[in-house]
């Protein structure tokens, strides 16, 4: 009897500490990973005079100066369509060449499979600082050099790997049986793949996507290396032309960061819908 | 219950869809880049932004595309920063590249690059009425072997700032030692209220800034890195007596800790804020801080770099050149361009509207120039005894030894002497290297 | 039974992905590896054989097993710090609540900005003089001095490792978040039947399912944190006295700044095998642990 004295105040009091757990935890995050961002934010919006003085924190006049220079004093929109083109294209050959192999590795039976996922692996272990010298060499031997092609190729051998692996690791989670049971409704192998299991592990194939193209969007390096104008110059390599001999632009850098990851957080808007979707459209389990 | 489901699938996936068609309109787009003028010759003319404002350059470029009309000349730009730029050379002219033909190199990469033959031979632009008008720093610096491998573009050496309303109010005369300038910091710091205030700002990040600022010292008390007769001096008592000096200005106080990560730009910063007494930065600043809204606008001034008791100071010599590519498909118009370029006019134009100090001593002497900027004429007396570094194609694989040092000691990890020992125990390895070679060469007839 | 057709065979899945690889890896690895048998100073002109010299020659190099030691404690404090804060806001972000997608996008921020952009971000906050976490330091009485945040010896690891935590802490989270979306919710349901708290559910259902995409978050964090260079490089360019100067770094000032080929592709060759190693390792705790649990 006497444990049922209040139990909806020991409910509530749970249920309240728990609320301000996770609110606690969720803003500690978001400051987190927010506050350096809001901290460009404020730096790009800050007139170039009040960016070395400390106060005031916030800008007493915002202005636009900084984005409207990154725009009109380089060619900014050239090199926004040479990151985002760069970036989907590795992104769809890293799709259409590691899907099918992770299938394989995590589904058919394949022979010296470890030693394959190992190698594959192996592929992302070197320094890329160690490999830049021959693989310009390849580049300048392909003719390819300040062409989008070149950079396409490096990136998505170097993102492949990646794609594989988390492709592998989330196709081993379906059971073996829907293979079996697609065979038997009459399916040839890729079938299966592209009608059956694709869908079912949307999460993972939205991560893959979103990886890829996050890591072709900021590779520098090789970036650096092959591209000579703004033909097939990228963004990261542009913000780093930025800085005159002594002099680094600050506000404008600040400004350029801001505008490269405006893009990439609507993708991820539009890919969270998907990843969502995929979850209710293709359940299997149970 | 999977045939029903099977059947209720859709090819792909729609985002799957839009994606790919996306990527190929973007990539036919972007796969196929403007066609080429149609010119039959191409110049291309590499270097890093030197300027705030491209348009002096651009107005001598375009003189130079108004007089070779068949002529295509392209620049590409790199990062300022001159480790990219030399990764980028590196990379490409290990691997035979002939696609520029002109760059501008950073004072210390000349050596190198001549050794490694990557340079053409330009001895031959530099005729007696040019070299009497040179500077002779930056010639020296960029001669190997006797031949020289690039022509003088920019000239560039360490100068001291000072703030000379404060100098003024303590009665404080010019500093013409380091022992001066430590006794002026004291006197100034001992009264000012200002607790912000530092005593003397640098540069001692580990990067090739700090050899620069060491040198200086090290030079300052009659030290050197190398003899006469190439060989290592660093354990000398003036070098650690030189690097000592150094050391104690942030042991004492004054030189603030944060200066074991500043570069020219921090350094800048702090002085240009009204916060150090002293700074030793690059004539560059000069323009920045007497601009329109600098707080320390016409209360500094600079002089040269001080010495000791027993000797004079030397400032470090910096600056740019340029050189042509030995494997440039256009080397008599990649000649005409160096020169044309280099030349007592074009330096004259460029230093009028930019600021840079040029490297022709006519150029310092035309009455017009020195109406346009009387700063430059300011800079000339004191970096006329600004030497070079080291003059040796190994000077990089020198200078990661002497950053790394260089860094130990000011930062206190290592002390002066210890610091100095290593890198002569390492520096001499490197030598013997080449001394092998030499040797091995002579034997084999290589 | 089934006719076998071309596409059954599984081989033809993986070709075009190894041919990729093949034709574009293959030859800068193979072409590093011969280099490290060899001395190669174009600014000597010398270009010959030398064995395995290099790597003895790696082994007496104090140098070396400094960068070795900054880069084996960046990794392992940068990689534990990103996957436990990303476990933990996986698991926040897993709930439901009102903006959840928006929320989500937001914290993927910092993965967004390239990484050399991001680097010069925090040099711009750990400016001695007029960073902003210095400014809110002494504003709040935390501190009395201006702290030099990338000049300390001991300091400038530190903050290259919160720096890179903030960067990538979002990969880890992403990764796990997706991992914990096919997790069955029935699992939960009959646990909570069974009398399960929240954190015996956390324990018995959620990491077990977790551990193959733990693996994968974890061996390439490592792989990435192993070989890391743009932003410890930006920071601090190795220094100060080069106690930031992680293996990469120092391959890079061999290769780049001194031009000693042949060395700098031996110590490339052997970051490569002590990555290899390491991930060999961790894959077989991993398993170890997710056979337990």
């Amino acid at each position: 009897m006497e444990r049922q004295v209040n139990p909806q105040w020991s409910q509530w009091i749970g249920y309240s500490i728990r609320m301000l757990l996770f609110v606690t935890g969720l803003g500690l995050v978001l400051s987190f990973c927010l506050l350096p961002v809001l901290w460009q934010l404020v730096t790009a919006l800050k007139p170039t005079a009040e960016l070395v003085t400390l106060p005031p924190l916030l800008p007493t006049v915002p202005t636009l100066d900084h984005f409207r220079s990154v725009f009109m004093d380089r060619p900014f929109a050239r090199i926004l369509f040479n990151s985002t083109g760069v970036a989907l294209l590795t992104t769809l050959v890293c799709l259409v060449l590691g899907t099918p192999a992770a299938f394989a590795l995590a589904k058919l039976r394949v022979p010296g499979q470890r030693l394959i996922l190992l190698s594959i692996l192996a592929v992302s272990m070197f320094p890329p600082i160690a490999i830049v010298g021959s693989l310009f060499l390849l580049i300048r031997l392909l003719h390819l050099r300040d062409t989008w092609w070149a950079l396409i190729l490096a990136d998505a051998t170097f993102a492949l790997p990646l794609t594989i692996w988390v492709m592998t690791s989330f196709l081993r989670d379906i059971p073996d049986d829907l293979l079996r049971a697609a065979r038997v409704d009459g399916c040839t192998t890729l079938q299966a793949l592209l009608y059956v299991f694709l869908p079912v592990v949307a999460p993972g194939l939205t991560t893959a996507v979103l990886l890829t193209f996050v890591f072709t969007w900021n590779e520098f390096l090789f970036a650096l290396t092959f591209t000579a104008t703004d033909a097939a110059r990228t963004v990261p390599v542009e913000i780093a032309l930025f800085p005159g001999l002594h002099e680094v632009p600050w506000g404008e850098m600040a400004a350029a960061a801001m505008l490269v990851t405006v893009p990439l957080l609507i993708l991820m808007l539009v890919a969270q819908r998907h990843i969502v979707a995929g979850l209710t459209a293709g359940a299997v389990k149970g | 219950m999977v045939v029903l489901r099977l059947t209720r699938q859709r090819l792909l996936p729609s985002p799957a869809c839009v994606l790919l068609a996306l990527s190929l309109l973007v990539g036919h787009l972007g796969c196929h880049p403007a066609p080429p003028e149609d010119k039959s010759l191409r110049l291309v003319f590499k270097h890093p932004r030197l300027l705030s404002h491209e348009e002096p350059l651009q107005a001598l470029l375009n003189q130079f595309r108004a007089a070779h009309p068949a002529l295509q000349l392209d620049e590409e730009i790199l990062p300022s920063s001159s480790d990219q730029q030399h990764l980028f050379y590196v990379t490409n002219l290990e691997a035979g590249a002939t696609d520029f033909d002109v760059f501008a190199l950073d004072v210390i990469w000349i050596p190198e690059f001549a050794r490694a033959g990557w340079l053409q031979d330009v001895t031959a632009m530099l005729g007696s009425a040019e070299l009497t008008d040179s500077i002779p720093g930056p010639v020296t610096a960029a001669t190997h072997a006797g031949r020289i491998y690039a022509i003088p573009w920019f000239l560039d050496g360490g100068v001291l700032y000072y703030r000379r309303d404060l100098l003024d109010k303590y009665g404080l005369t010019l500093p013409h030692t380091w022992s001066e300038v430590r006794t002026a910091i004291q006197v100034v710091l001992q009264h000012e209220a200002n607790p912000r205030l530092t005593g003397f700002v640098w540069q001692g990040k580990q990067y090739e800034g700090l050899v620069c600022v060491a040198l200086e010292f090290l030079r300052a008390y009659g030290g050197d890195v190398f003899t006469d007769q190439g060989e290592v001096q660093l354990t000398q008592p003036t070098a650690v007596a030189g690097l000592q000096a150094l050391r104690s200005l942030i042991a004492d106080h004054l030189s603030p800790t944060v200066v074991t990560t500043a570069d020219e730009e921090i350094a800048q910063h702090i002085f240009g804020r009204g916060e150090a007494i002293f700074m030793r930065n690059w004539p560059y600043a000069w323009r920045l801080l007497n601009a329109q809204d600098s707080p320390v606008r016409g209360r500094i001034g600079v002089t040269a770099i001080p010495g000791s008791n027993a000797h004079v100071g030397v400032p470090t010599l910096g600056g740019w050149h340029l050189g042509i590519n030995r494997l440039s498909r256009q080397p008599e118009l990649a000649w005409q361009f160096v020169a044309f370029l280099t030349s007592a006019e074009s330096q004259r134009q460029l230093a009028i509207a930019s600021g840079l100090q040029p490297t022709h001593l006519s150029v310092y002497a035309d009455p017009q120039v020195q109406q346009a900027d009387p700063s430059l004429l300011l800079f000339f007396p004191l970096l006329q005894r600004a030497q070079p570094r080291p003059v040796t194609p190994f000077y990089l694989m020198l200078s990661q030894v002497l950053q790394s040092e260089f860094s130990a000691a000011i930062t206190g990890l290592k002390s002066a002497e210890v610091a100095l020992q290593d890198a002569e125990r390492q520096m001499t390895r490197i030598l013997a290297l080449e001394q092998k070679e030499t040797t091995r060469a002579l034997t084999t007839g290589d | 039974m089934h006719s076998r057709q071309v596409t059954e065979h599984p081989v033809l899945f993986i070709l075009p992905a190894l041919g990729l690889m093949l034709l574009v890896a293959l030859y800068p690895l193979a072409a590093t590896s011969w280099l490290s048998l060899r001395d190669e100073f174009p600014i000597f002109h010398i270009s010959r054989f030398v064995g395995l010299s290099h790597y003895v020659t790696l082994w007496h190099d104090p140098r070396f097993w400094q960068s070795l030691t900054n880069t084996g404690y960046f990794a392992v404090v940068s990689v534990a710090s990103e996957v436990l804060l990303g476990l933990g806001a996986a698991l926040l972000l897993h709930q439901l609540f009102p903006a959840r997608g928006l929320v989500r996008a937001l914290v993927l921020m910092p993965w967004f900005i390239p990484t050399v952009v991001a680097a010069r971000a925090w040099e711009w906050i750990y400016h001695p003089h007029i960073g902003v976490l210095n400014f809110l330091l002494l504003q709040s009485g935390l501190t009395t001095t201006e702290i030099n945040w990338l000049g300390h010896p001991f300091l400038a690891l530190h903050a290259a490792i919160i720096a890179d935590v903030w960067k990538t802490m979002p990969f880890a989270t992403l990764l796990l978040l997706a991992g914990l979306q096919t997790i069955p919710s029935d699992l939960y349901r009959a646990a909570r039947v069974d009398g399960a708290t929240g954190l015996q559910a956390f324990w018995h259902i959620t990491l077990p399912w977790l551990i193959p995409v733990l693996s994968v978050t974890v061996v390439f964090r490592m792989l990435d944190a192993l070989r890391v260079f743009d932003i410890v490089y930006v920071l601090t360019g190795g220094g100060p006295a080069n106690t930031t100067e992680t293996l990469s770094i120092y391959a890079y000032r061999l290769s780049f700044q001194t031009l000693e080929f042949g060395y700098g592709a031996a110590l490339a060759v052997v970051t490569f095998v002590i990555i290899l190693f390491a991930s060999l390792l961790l894959q077989f705790l991993l398993r170890r642990v997710g056979t337990t649990t």
